[in-house]
């Protein structure tokens, strides 16, 4: 079995390659996130108005 | 109302928010005598005092209540306010009523939580976020409250996180726009669940800066302004209308000094007009005037807004 964790001193290469891949998953997994993980009831868009409180 | 010309309210501190207080009264006819922290002694024949100055309040709270004055706190210091909570049998006793946390957040809030939940069949969640400081008192107690411990009500259980944690982006009321807000070592969520008793949740942020949180742990570098600029205040409220989830945003855009002093002015004449029961209370309880002294604070200038969107 290989070395998981990539030997630095036995093969550089795989070493990098293995490196991008992860940062590449880390950010398609951030993004799926960003773009799917909102509240349902969380307010999207809209503004502030001046109200005056009624009793 | 107050006969115009008496002296029957104290303020301890003259500060920005002692200085508020005392135009808020003034502009009602009412005359307050104003003392040092120092000097606080010289109320003791006043029928209500207000404590304007920087925390810790309790021990003058103690002795206010022994002499059988009325006192109106506006710390904002988680420590602070549970101490002068726990004075709440003293009180009652002495036949004084007291109302802790009465400055923006706490105190603004709970008046706010009260006014909006009305909008709703039952609330169960309530987030405020507030940006900026009153006076230099206040920006103090802004530096350190984000190094210690904030703490949150979830699901029935008090919740501890380090302030400084948690970040979140808030939006105010305009000129403000959105801020990122963090956790801080805040009065409100204990106050706010003392108010509302059927909250699941509740969560207290202020904004800050990287500097803020980097620094919050040393002392302060430099000397805090007279007075901050612009603040804001938001308080997001979640429950159930017509048997759907529901939520309604409010949230003020104000120097917070003058927020304060207003809130904290109204609740003193709440206390001098009689219709504060003896004990200690926070704003938003049932048993307090909420509407009078929202509108008493709204008519001083303070603005309400309303966040309307989908």
């Amino acid at each position: 079995m290989g070395n998981l964790c990539g030997d630095p001193k036995g093969d550089p290469v795989k070493f990098i390659r293995q490196a991008i891949l992860a940062i590449s998953l880390g950010g398609i997994i951030a993004a799926v996130l960003r773009t799917r993980g909102k509240s349902p009831d969380a307010p999207s868009q809209g503004g502030w108005r001046e109200v005056t409180p009624q009793r | 109302m107050t006969a115009s010309g008496d002296f029957n309210i104290g303020i301890v501190g003259s500060g920005v928010v002692g200085s508020r207080i005392a135009l808020h009264l003034q502009s009602l006819g009412i005359r307050p005598r104003t003392a040092s922290f120092q000097h606080a002694s010289e109320l003791f024949d006043c029928s209500v005092v207000v404590l304007a100055h920087g925390a810790p309040h309790a021990t003058l709270v103690s002795a206010f209540i022994a002499q059988g004055v009325s006192v109106v706190s506006a710390s904002d210091n988680l420590q602070d306010v549970m101490s002068i909570l726990d004075a709440h049998d003293r009180a009652v006793a002495r036949g004084v009523a007291v109302i802790t946390g009465a400055a923006c957040s706490p105190g603004m809030t709970g008046l706010l939580v009260h006014h909006v939940k009305r909008a709703f069949e039952s609330i169960d969640e309530v987030h405020v976020a507030v940006h900026g400081t009153g006076g230099p008192a206040c920006a103090r107690q802004h530096h350190d409250s984000l190094a210690g411990v904030s703490i949150g009500w979830h699901d029935g259980e008090w919740l501890q996180r380090p302030a400084g944690s948690g970040r979140e982006l808030c939006w105010f009321p305009d000129p403000i726009g959105a801020r990122d807000c963090y956790r801080y070592g805040s009065p409100e969520p204990l106050l706010l669940q003392r108010a509302e008793i059927t909250l699941q949740r509740i969560t207290a942020r202020v904004s800050a800066t990287r500097r803020d949180r980097l620094t919050a742990r040393l002392p302060m570098l430099a000397p805090p302004h007279p007075e901050g600029g612009i603040g804001g205040l938001r308080v997001e409220v979640r429950g159930v209308r017509n048997g759907n989830r529901h939520v309604e945003i409010v949230g003020v855009a104000e120097r917070l000094a003058s927020v304060a002093g207003a809130v904290a002015s109204n609740a003193a004449l709440a206390i001098l007009n009689g219709t504060v029961p003896p004990g200690v209370h926070n704003l938003g309880q049932e048993n307090l005037p909420n509407d009078t002294i929202l509108d008493g604070v709204l008519a001083t200038g303070t603005t309400l807004h309303q966040f309307v969107g989908n």
